[in-house]
């Protein structure tokens, strides 16, 4: 069906490939070095994990001109030339944060949600009851049985088995290949109503507006990759144990440097999961006398964390800073329960950029009241670093604020830079402090080398590499790197500016540089990419007439659905369409009860006319399943594609 | 008294006609007649119930209008400032700094941490230019540099990328993950497993996902820290028994069945929490009577082999191979894929139900992102290579034999190690037993111990610093002479009973029967010289 398109791209991509080849003598060296290394079926257009798959998602919709070179593979990283469609994600200082306003849906899908959650609670006791007398041997693993008390009782799985299992063919959805821009389901049928998954062999590719993969990492292809296939067989897998008891490599001091630098702090630690940094650091920071002000949505990680520090712990409204400096008032006048000693200390810990919500903390107004209150402030950034502010260094870099007035910055390379794993950053008393007490550093497994070269290379590709001048023209330049990093190591140590770019000494010599990861060009196309399709997706489906959560600039956005069998329709409409999308539906316990929604993570990686697609599906499930009760003007879709970079490049949300 | 009638008639007027507004406007409120009649018939019958039920609205609405949270504005202990004084307490306090900086010792216990530079392995590089062998960092089966789990790790990354980009709840879950799943269930023969990220994160979530206030813990006195903080995160009832004393487990049980039966309690989850291979002193837990006690007093076993997985067995499959048990008989059994297969992660494998339960309610499961199908893969390849190479493992058991042959006569030191474990700890043993023991060489059977309390009945007695130090100048002093070996290192404080301080060695399959030897006689020289200096 699609040959002639194929023929076309398959022609225009030879081009492509000629023309990179002869590019100009400066970057050819190494672009050839690690072309050569992906090998002879180096192909930007045709990915052949999923044979079996035929769809749209392959081949651009705008194929490229003969003067636009791209050197991703289409389906991981989309083509896009188009320079207007390109934004840079900051504050704008002096004026105040504002998310949007949460609008509360109209009282008849309030209540609707309502009723539809007491049905089917009703009808899940009622199976149960009927279930339990008519076939016993279906409820045997709920019931304690011979002698011993049932591992999971009928009354706490209820929620799992008669409300999660109707919808699970939304969760949990095995897939293959590289989750970038696209990606390939493994699909699968249940023929007992999901209980139990069975695959059918056959592979859909689709449209991935779920991983998170804000900055498109997540590449097969490309100098990152090329970078940790250097690593992988240099390094191996493996690190080999704790980082106190011989498993430090000189990687992890190499990625902990940059790290620091790339966060503008002083030292910085890796932990190997993200989930980790979190659940064991926190102990190592407060004990028992301390307290812990947190949000009310922070992340399971951090509440874990905390739990296990012993620490009081007070929660305010989400976000909400009358609550915080209110509760703030209240805890210092007070000081400890019972005793009124006062605090040790009080550690607040916020998120930067929340992913249930899409919200950005009010940063400007917590560095207020940092001043005036004197609490350490530990942000999460989880979601932000790397998605945020104008040279992706998260929500500092967002609103212009220097992180070093910033206690503790946390973070994890899982979502940005397309690796696994976390980091906290502060002074280095602290870091050294946290290295030797934090429960990570003595027993847990350190991170494997092919995971920091992840971390090494995309973090410097954003950060664009400083070459020592007269050494930059030279063709060889790897290998003079190589001579010259062991002689003299901080000749050409820039100073520490923040926000500064990655010296070359910081690097492995290993490490292949493709050009557009030493200027920075990459990284910074993917920045102003990310935040484009951000604006566009926010602002479109607002002015589609669907209520979103959260800000502009966040490439979370939260659609709300309310009902919970909207939920399972959405996503399963979502699927079946022409162009297959992936879409992550969230509900209770995750998010209160009647705010179940749905929620898009974008990517650099999308074009504008992935957005597009996304915006038509939108709109026309959203009539189906009627969801369009936002307040403000609304536009028709065709005005939303068609008016899109003004959409995005106004001030305000009109 | 007329004029004060005649004054007060625009009131009575007023109340009179509002309150029949009020009648009007309120049976204009469809369904409020039948209210009106079962208020009037319901007065009628028995009026001290219309008292009684405008109490319990009052109540009632009090109950609603006060906050959830229970405020401490109104608990006894809050005390009320004004503005100005919340003020002036606010700049008055002061909060401690958020660290202290390192004094001079811990600064040297962070520096000491060997920095490999280039890939780990028997033989690895250090920072300082040096060449060792490394009896430090773990890597059993030799399975760390091997050349096709590269060659499959670099196919992985090209059609995989690195990172999963996501929790295996929302599109986190690779094939490839899947697969390693199997794997691992086939390779120990349980119905399922399932992959957690982190090994450290593993069983720290895998407790918590079963026990629940309430639920009772059966644990080993020297239980690693992972096993301490899921512990700790349950909140269940955790009773201790003494460490690997299957005796004092036992009577435990007994005691713990006995309250139950006086109490008339109802039944409650029940586990005996312990491990393999002890990552505190490298004991051994002799299994088949741990699962004869549990299927006895009807106890489900989690049983931590994040040392023991890939590195005992025949084919490394851990104790239930080394001891012929089944490991469906393990109702959990957790193990280190980083450690065991040379990768990342961790995982617990056992029966359907409690691997499906995890999914939901395994915390660092639900809430991390899936580890990178590269190192997935990487495992997979290790259990292949393992079940069909078993000559790893008696190559390992052969190092391990050798080490312990030349360290076993030693005369300073003590190996509370079991002989077949892969890991060896070694302490100091001091000349004058009468003041300063072993721990096995106290526990006189005369008492038990408190089940309730974490700590022994007569814990032993050592002077941690004295002997961190000793043992510090001994890894110093092998490292100089071309042995990597590692200080086993605990967070002081922080464990529930302290440890005692030793050098643990890790034996690896990846080194010859020589070296081993040679490294060993170094280990052995250092200890001599460290110690005789002291005599």
């Amino acid at each position: 069906m699609s040959t002639a398109a194929s023929y076309l791209s398959a022609v225009s991509e030879a081009d492509a490939r000629a023309r990179a080849h002869g590019g100009t003598p400066n970057s050819t060296p190494a672009l050839s070095l690690s072309s050569s290394l992906t090998g002879s079926s180096e192909d930007t257009v045709l990915d052949d994990t999923g044979a079996d798959v035929v769809d749209a998602l392959l081949y651009p919709r705008v194929p490229p001109t003969s003067e636009q070179v791209f050197t991703t593979v289409h389906t991981e990283f989309g083509h896009c030339a188009n320079e207007k469609y390109r934004f840079t994600s900051q504050h704008r200082a002096g004026t105040p944060y504002k998310s949007n306003p949460e609008q509360d849906p109209p009282y008849y899908i309030v209540l609707t949600t309502y009723l539809s959650y007491l049905m089917v609670i009703c009808l899940g006791h009622l199976r149960d009851f009927i279930g339990k007398r008519m076939r016993p041997s279906r409820y045997k693993h709920l019931m304690a049985q011979n002698g011993y008390a049932a591992l999971n009782s009928d009354f706490d799985s209820f929620y799992t088995r008669r409300l999660k299992t109707r919808i699970d063919d939304c969760f949990s959805h095995p897939v293959t290949g590289v989750p970038g821009r696209t990606i390939v389901l493994l699909d699968r049928y249940s023929p007992d109503y999901n209980v139990t998954m069975i695959p059918t062999g056959t592979r859909t590719r689709a449209l991935n507006i779920s991983s998170y993969n804000y900055l498109g990492f997540a590449q097969g292809k490309g100098a990152c990759a090329d970078a940790v296939e250097e690593s992988v067989i240099r390094y191996g897998v493996c690190a080999g144990g704790t980082r106190l008891e011989g498993g430090t490599l000189d990687l992890h001091l190499q990625a902990e440097a940059l790290v620091a630098r790339f966060i503008g702090m002083e030292d910085a630690l890796i932990s190997s999961m993200g989930f980790a940094t979190n659940s064991t650091i926190i102990p190592a920071l407060v004990t028992k006398g301390c307290l812990v002000v947190s949000d009310e949505y922070n992340h399971a990680s951090i509440r874990y964390g905390v739990r296990l520090s012993g620490a009081s712990v007070r929660m305010f409204k989400h976000n909400d800073m009358q609550s915080l400096e209110t509760l703030l008032r209240e805890v210092i006048s007070q000081g400890q329960p019972k005793t009124h000693r006062p605090w040790k200390k009080i550690l607040l810990i916020v998120e930067g950029l929340y992913s249930m919500e899409g919200t950005l903390v009010n940063l400007p107004v917590v560095m207020e009241l940092k001043k005036k209150y004197k609490f350490y402030l530990f942000i999460d950034e989880a979601h932000s670093i790397g998605a945020l502010g104008p040279h992706g260094r998260g929500v500092a870099d967002y609103f212009g604020i220097n992180p070093r007035s910033i206690d503790i910055l946390m973070g994890t390379f899982t979502k940005s830079f397309g690796a696994a794993g976390g980091y906290i950053a502060g002074n280095k008393a602290l870091v050294d402090r946290l290295r030797l007490r934090g429960h990570s550093g003595t027993y847990a497994e350190a991170m494997a080398p092919p995971v920091l070269t992840q971390v090494i290379a995309s973090m410097s590709s954003i950060m664009g590499v400083t070459i020592p001048v007269e050494k930059s023209s030279s063709p060889a330049l790897p290998l003079l790197r190589a001579s010259s990093v062991d002689t003299h190591v901080s000749e050409f140590e820039p100073e520490c500016a923040y926000p500064g770019t990655a010296p070359v000494s910081a690097l492995p010599v290993w490490m292949p540089l493709a050009p557009t990861l030493v200027d920075g060009s990459d990284g910074q196309m993917r920045l102003r990419r990310l935040a484009f399709n951000t604006r566009y997706l926010n602002r479109g489906l607002r002015k589609l007439g669907f209520i979103t959560y959260g800000h502009d600039d966040s490439p979370v956005v939260p659609l709300l659905l309310f009902g919970p069998g909207k939920m399972a329709v959405f996503s399963r409409m979502m699927r079946t369409r022409a162009t297959p999308i992936v879409i992550v539906v969230v509900a209770y316990p995750a998010t209160p009860l009647v705010l179940s929604r749905v929620r898009f993570c974008l990517s650099a990686a999308h074009t504008k006319e992935d957005v597009d697609m996304v915006l038509t599906a939108c709109d026309e499930i959203g009539d189906f399943l009627d969801l369009k009760h936002g307040a403000g003007e609304r536009w028709p879709l065709q005005e939303i594609i068609d008016r899109a970079v003004e959409l995005v490049n106004m001030p305000e949300a009109p | 008294m007329s004029g004060t009638t005649s004054t007060l008639e625009p009131l009575f007027t007023f109340v009179t006609s509002s309150y029949a507004a009020l009648e009007t406007n309120f049976f204009k409120i469809p369904g409020s007649a039948v209210v009106a009649r079962y208020v009037k018939s319901s007065h009628q019958n028995d009026p001290g119930r219309t008292l009684l039920e405008v109490i319990l609205i009052i109540f009632a609405v009090r109950t609603l209008l006060q906050s959830r949270t229970r405020a401490d504005h109104s608990g006894k202990h809050f005390i009320q400032f004004d503005e100005k004084e919340i003020d002036d307490l606010v700049d008055e306090w002061t909060p401690e700094p958020l660290a202290q900086p390192l004094t001079q010792q811990e600064k040297a216990d962070l520096a000491c941490a060997p920095i490999i530079v280039g890939p780990n392995g028997p033989k690895p590089k250090l920072s300082t230019g040096k060449t060792v062998t490394n009896l430090a960092s773990y890597n059993f089966t030799g399975l760390s540099g091997n050349t096709i789990i590269k060659e499959r790790a670099i196919e992985t990354l090209r059609k995989y990328g690195l990172g999963s980009c996501g929790p295996p709840g929302f599109y986190g879950t690779q094939d490839v993950h899947i697969q390693l799943e199997r794997d691992i269930a086939d390779f120990l023969g349980t119905e399922a497993a399932i992959l957690y990220s982190q090994a450290f994160s593993t069983i720290s979530s895998a407790i918590p996902a079963f026990c629940k206030r309430g639920d009772v813990i059966v644990a080993d006195r020297g239980v690693n820290f992972a096993i301490q903080k899921g512990l700790q995160i349950s909140r269940c009832t955790v009773r201790w028994y003494d460490h690997n004393d299957l005796e004092s487990l036992e009577q435990v049980l007994e005691s713990v069945e006995k309250e139950r039966r006086k109490k008339k309690a109802p039944l409650t989850r029940r586990f005996i929490v312990t491990e393999g291979i002890f990552d505190h002193d490298g004991a051994m837990s002799d299994l088949p009577k741990l699962v004869e006690l549990k299927e006895k007093y009807k106890y489900r076993l989690i049983l931590d082999e994040s040392v023991s997985f890939g590195s005992v067995g025949r084919t490394g499959r851990g104790l239930t191979e080394l001891y012929n048990v089944p490991a469906s008989q393990v109702d959990m059994l957790v193990g280190s894929v980083a450690n065991g297969l040379s990768s990342c992660g961790g995982f617990c494998a056992g029966s359907h139900v409690v691997v499906n339960h995890q999914r939901i309610n395994g915390t660092s499961f639900v809430f991390s992102a899936s580890m990178p199908a590269t190192l997935s893969v990487a495992a997979s390849e290790g259990i292949n290579i393992l079940r069909n190479t078993p000559s790893i493992l008696s190559t390992l058991q052969d190092n391990v034999r050798a080490v312990r042959a030349v360290l076993d006569r030693v005369e300073c030191i003590s190996i509370p190690s079991h002989s077949a474990s892969p890991i060896i700890h070694i302490n100091i043993r001091w000349p004058s037993p009468a003041t300063l023991q072993l721990p096995s060489a106290t526990s006189s059977p005369t008492k038990p111990s408190n089940p309730l309390s974490v700590l022994p009945r007569d814990p032993p007695q050592f002077d941690v610093e004295l002997e961190e130090r000793l043992l510090q100048d001994v890894v110093d002093e092998a490292l100089a002479q071309g042995v990597m070996i590692t200080r086993a290192r605990r967070l002081r404080g922080q464990e529930l009973v302290d440890v005692r301080p030793s050098v643990r060695l890790a034996i690896s399959a990846a080194l010859t029967r020589k070296e081993c030897e040679k490294a060993a006689n170094t280990v052995k020289a250092a200890f001599v010289k460290v110690l005789g200096k002291r005599r």
